[in-house]
């Protein structure tokens, strides 16, 4: 039987914590069928533009649109790769330079799968995720959008 | 028929506001949408944008539908 696989809450408020990411793994070693567990973790860099240096980024969504997307690049994973299980998380608002704002945790029997399918996420997230994100910058309240690349 | 319209990130900006209601006599379709917001917002003409109706991207061809729910979306920046 297929299995069915929930929405999840993948937006949190700001900065993810290392402290979340090391609960998380934690929290999988109850899992003894998994063989091997990929993280990645998108951090905010100090970007030097025009305007000055980044001192962070401010992310805004289409929220509902998002989750949904959230929801397919889930389901797309688990269709793709064996995996036992999967996790994203993603900032919302104000996350400083040097902190996280995104966590993709993907744990399967084997490391192939799971590198791959580490590797598929990010790419799906950056994007087809309808995530908005201002680069702060200096102390004046002056901004740039991002733009993924 | 009315359209709601959602505007994102350096599009809300741009339009003065976050979201609006549009009441037109004629059927729309997302490339005819496009072509009235660019001659109300001129200024989007420099900009790359998506058009998402029903929270779907959507093509220039795809009709919109009584009460549709309209997002115009600047580049994306998650990650």
């Amino acid at each position: 039987m297929e299995k069915i696989h929930k929405p999840k809450k993948v937006f949190v408020q700001g900065p993810i914590s290392p402290d979340f990411v090391s609960k998380s793994i934690a929290s999988h070693q109850s899992k003894t069928t998994i063989g091997a567990h990929a993280i990645f973790l998108g951090q905010i860099r100090a970007d030097q533009k025009d305007e000055g240096i980044v001192t962070g980024i401010e992310y805004s969504a289409y929220e509902e649109m998002a989750e949904k997307t959230f929801h397919a690049i889930r389901e797309a994973a688990f269709a793709k790769f064996e995996l036992t299980c999967l996790h994203i998380y993603h900032s919302l608002g104000i996350v400083p330079t040097g902190e996280i704002s995104l966590f993709v945790f993907v744990s399967s029997p084997h490391r192939r799968a799971a590198f791959e399918a580490s590797e598929f996420i990010v790419e799906e997230v950056k994007a087809n995720v309808p995530i908005f994100g201002k680069e702060l910058i200096g102390d004046k309240g002056e901004y740039v959008w991002k733009e993924n690349g | 028929m009315s359209v709601h319209i959602t505007y994102f990130g350096m599009l809300a900006e741009m339009a003065g506001q976050a979201d609006e209601v549009w009441t037109m006599d004629e059927q729309l379709t997302v490339g005819k949408f496009r072509g009235l917001l660019l001659e109300k917002y001129p200024s989007m003409r420099e900009k790359k944008f998506k058009i998402a109706v029903n929270q779907k991207i959507s093509e220039d061809f795809v009709p919109i539908e009584l009460a549709a729910e309209i997002a115009v979306l600047p580049p994306f920046a998650g990650g």
